[in-house]
């Protein structure tokens, strides 16, 4: 078999490469790291969101009341875009409603209420000791079925993202354990624990998607984790790669960047450039998965921040509440003023505790006054362009601030806006304290809903388009058949207020229409051929 | 819940506004103690008048304009140009002719436009090009301390009596007698070495050679380089703390260099200096790092502000040498923050993965390559 171009591309360029602009803030990640992943204790209640991923919800599966085994199907994925919920613990179903979910502000969604019976019976497992012995599609099947997504904040659907590489097929999956955000070690500490397993779950993928070569790339700064990969992954075919150390690197398109020197080209997918990127912690989740057939119901998220008395990695179940995870860490009240899920970079705010751990929960950062003052009053810019200098998409931040502010939507789209993937590296180097990043979601969201009036405006447009069309031709149909001496009621003609005088003309024409038609019937084709005559003229 | 949420990224760098605004004037200060030395304090006096009337001047327009002062003052911006102007200005100008040039600077260059970051222009420069156009004559003359210029005169420019006389200079109501002390001003005026070459041809500066003045020496003719080494170590600082860019003062110094090599004429008595000149016999090396690099009124990318460094840099060679007017940094830059806007809008960058061909070694669409394959 011939090799593919692809492949011969990426051979010649696999080695750590810079990635445009980036910053290196200061990172927080050892006050978690200095203990080893804990299994977080069992909430009483928890809380099953249906949208913990990228798409559409899944389908509840389950009834109030209902007993549920551990491991149980809760809810069924509804298309492509969906992925199942299991249920993480024993238990019964209290509700299935509406309720807080993390997210932008306050957030309300369709979620499973479970309260655990403390007993945590298992549903019987389907572990595969040989994933070699199944087909890739077999495994494909088995990965959608165990409710993965992407782990590693972004959560798309693992399996659909599988199958599009399947269909156009790829030559490189990258592993993605950069894991640049300042305060979260999630992988980090998962890989340096667990790292065998990781590579497990990168091998499944690798045979999953067909990729020719699998690379886990990982930063410089991640001593322990690299030497664990690499014990791993003595005898195994994926390769390592470590990264400089630079945030956004572990963002899809810079991390592809930063592996490959190449540039996934604007407008393009990755897959279509013949590149799949999988988080570590996804991978770790389809070894779960496929080897020990445990679908997706915990996963390893970074407590940390100063109110924490212990801040650590939890292996926590999906659904524990947040407020409870931050219990067990210890968590001085009086301190703590707000909390961010993700990290401080990328993250979001979360508007209350009281919401459930997801899918895509990395960290959960506890805010202080000391650790994050408010934000400083904003000024103006100076253009001093070192947001420029920093933009992984080489974006003009400073440009596209300006056009924000005037609300010039074209300028914005020319500039690139939708290139920008919101690491806020322009806004941590920003003197002037601008919150650029929200800006740019504003004027992303004004732009959608432009777009959204324009894709409105032109549907009633084509839709009166078409109505007047169909005026037209029926008073062109009837015109054909009217006497060639009518020549007033033409479609084109605008509307003339109501008279007398009209009234009484257009009385004689109908009746005239009725003698021509009568006439007609014996000559129909010169009829036609006249009244388009008088048309033209 | 009733938190007040903010939006990523929350965590921030160390570097604000205030903070660069505040290093830029400390970048000054080799340049403005080495001019001190050498001119006398009447640049100091420049510095302090233009300063706190800047100051004044902004909050009161802060204040118009309805936003608060004390805000708007912190950012140091005023401060910026109070000492840029106050360095421009001849030593020893009359404080009326000070507050006249700084008042256009903040009201007209700076607050007119809108204050800080809408200035199309550099509010210093366009102070200073005020009361050039204005008063040519008071613009271009370099008053200074009677010895500054004798060699191996008794007291130096920064004695007591020294301070005394610039400040009689700039505020000449102060002594019952102004005539005595202009008196002696008008036999003490002077250009700067370049203008001097370009009046008198290179004759002037070695006579002043000739006559005992040494690099080190206090001679007005001699310390113009060493002002300019002091701007030039300012800027490398602003450099290495990554105040500034590289792009706009490596390219305005490097158009300088290869214009002046290009048209000099050795021996001849023609205007064109040697590179030497041209880059440190005047104000080449603040206008380089310190005046074209006013990021509100340069050209933002990178790629723009090579260009701005070169349009500059020629139009500073070219006023020198083919022009009419003597000092040419102010209206350089003057006329590169015209072309500004323009280079903002031509000069992008490549944006992440803009017109990038797919990663096949001949660059063969996908569907081709596949079918290439026979295996698969």
């Amino acid at each position: 078999m011939s090799q593919s171009p692809h492949h011969k591309s990426f051979t010649a360029r696999l080695r750590a490469h810079k990635i445009f602009g980036g910053i290196k803030p200061a990172v927080y990640k050892a006050d978690a790291l200095r203990s080893r992943v804990m299994p977080a204790p069992l909430p009483g209640n928890l809380v099953l969101p249906l949208l913990q991923h990228q798409g559409q919800p899944a389908m509840a599966v389950v009834e109030v009341g209902q007993a549920v085994l551990k491991y149980q199907v809760l809810a069924m994925g509804n298309g492509p875009l969906s992925v199942p919920v299991h249920a993480p613990t024993s238990g019964v179903i209290t509700a299935i409603a509406d309720s807080a979910v993390p997210g932008f502000g306050a957030q309300v969604q369709r979620c499973i209420h479970l309260q655990a019976d403390g007993l945590d019976t298992a549903a019987e497992l389907q572990p595969c000791l040989d994933y070699r012995a199944l087909s890739h599609l077999q495994l494909l099947a088995l990965i959608d079925a165990a409710g993965i997504c992407g782990l590693g904040g972004a959560g798309f659907p693992t399996a659909e993202k599988l199958r599009v590489s399947i269909e156009q097929g790829v030559e490189l999956l990258i592993i993605n354990a950069a894991e640049c955000e300042p305060y979260i070690s999630a992988d980090e500490s998962l890989i340096r624990e667990r790292a065998d397993r990781v590579v497990s779950g990168a091998e499944i993928l690798q045979s999953v998607c067909l990729a020719k070569r699998c690379v886990i790339a990982i930063e410089k700064d991640k001593a322990d984790a690299i030497e664990a990969l690499s014990t791993a992954l003595q005898d195994s075919s994926i390769e390592l790669l470590v990264l400089n150390s630079k945030f956004p690197t572990g963002g899809e398109r810079q991390i592809i960047q930063a592996v490959t020197g190449f540039e996934v080209p604007r407008g393009l997918l990755p897959v279509d450039a013949g590149i799949l990127v999988q988080n570590a912690g996804t991978a770790y989740a389809v070894h779960n998965a496929i080897v020990e057939g445990k679908p997706c119901i915990s996963r390893i998220t970074t407590l940390t921040g100063s109110p924490l008395q212990t801040p650590k990695n939890f292996e926590a179940l999906i659904g524990t509440p947040v407020s409870f995870l931050f219990e067990m860490c210890g968590i001085d009240k009086s301190q703590h003023t707000g909390t961010i899920m993700g990290g401080s970079l990328m993250g979001i705010e979360l508007d209350s505790d009281e919401v459930p751990l997801i899918k895509t929960t990395n960290c959960l950062l506890a805010k202080s006054t000391g650790e994050f003052p408010d934000p400083a009053p904003e000024q103006a810019c100076i253009r001093c362009g070192y947001c420029a200098d920093v933009c992984p998409a080489r974006l003009l931040p400073q440009q596209l601030y300006a056009f924000s502010r005037s609300e010039d939507l074209d300028q914005l789209e020319e500039h690139g806006l939708a290139d920008c993937i919101e690491c806020g590296a322009c806004a941590y180097v920003c003197p002037s304290h601008i919150p650029l990043v929200q800006y740019y979601r504003a004027s992303k969201q004004a732009i959608a809903e432009r777009d959204r009036q324009f894709q409105t405006s032109k549907q009633w447009q084509s839709r009166f388009q078409f109505h007047q069309y169909r005026l037209k031709k029926e008073t062109t149909k009837a015109l054909d058949k009217k006497l060639p001496g009518a020549e007033k009621t033409t479609a084109n003609e605008p509307a003339q207020p109501f008279s007398r005088d009209q009234a009484r003309d257009e009385i004689a024409a109908a009746v005239r229409r009725v003698a021509a038609r009568h006439s007609n019937r014996t000559a129909p084709s010169s009829a036609k051929d006249k009244a388009k005559d008088k048309d033209r003229h | 819940m009733g938190r007040i949420v903010t939006s990523s990224p929350m965590q921030h760098g160390s570097l604000d506004t205030n903070r660069i605004m505040l290093l830029v004037v400390a970048a000054c200060l080799p340049g403005v103690l080495i001019g001190t030395w050498f001119f006398g304090y009447g640049i100091l006096i420049n510095i302090s008048l233009a300063v706190i009337a800047a100051l004044v001047l902004e909050a009161c327009l802060v204040k118009i304009r309805g936003r608060e002062p004390r805000l708007y003052l912190a950012d140091n911006s005023a401060l910026v140009t109070a000492v840029l102007f106050g360095i421009a200005i001849p030593p020893g100008s009359q404080w009326s002719l000070l507050l006249m040039g700084i008042a256009f600077a903040i009201v007209i260059g700076k607050h007119a436009f809108g204050g800080l970051g809408q200035n199309a222009f550099n509010p210093a420069m366009c102070g200073y090009l005020f009361l050039l156009l204005t008063f040519p004559l008071e613009m271009t003359s370099w008053h200074i301390p009677n010895d500054a210029i004798v060699a191996g005169s008794s007291f130096s420019p920064i004695a007591w009596q020294g301070f005394l006389q610039a400040l009689l200079l700039t505020f000449p109501f102060l002594t019952s007698d102004p005539s005595g002390i202009q008196a002696t001003v008008d036999g003490l005026a002077m250009a700067t070495p370049l203008i001097e070459f370009k009046m008198a041809g290179p004759n002037a500066l070695r006579a002043a050679q000739e006559n005992g003045l040494s690099l080190f020496a206090r001679s007005s003719q001699t310390g113009w380089e060493l002002v300019n080494f002091g701007y030039l170590l300012g800027g490398l600082f602003l450099l290495f703390k990554r105040i500034i860019n590289w792009h706009i003062p490596v390219s305005i110094l490097a158009t300088i260099v290869v214009l002046s090599i290009l048209f000099y004429a050795p021996g001849s008595t023609s205007i064109y200096g040697t590179t030497y000149l041209h880059l440190f016999g005047s104000a080449t090396m603040i206008g380089a790092f310190f005046i074209a690099t006013d990021p509100v009124s340069a050209a933002t990318t990178n790629k723009g502000r090579l260009v701005y460094g070169i349009i500059i840099g020629a139009s500073i060679y070219a006023i020198r040498v083919w022009g009419s007017y003597l000092d040419s940094i102010a209206i350089a830059v003057l006329f590169g923050n015209f072309c500004a806007p323009l280079l903002d809008h031509f000069c992008r960058p490549r944006l992440y993965g803009e017109n990038r061909p797919l990663p096949t070694t001949e660059n063969l669409p996908r569907a081709a390559a596949e079918n290439n394959e026979p295996g698969s």
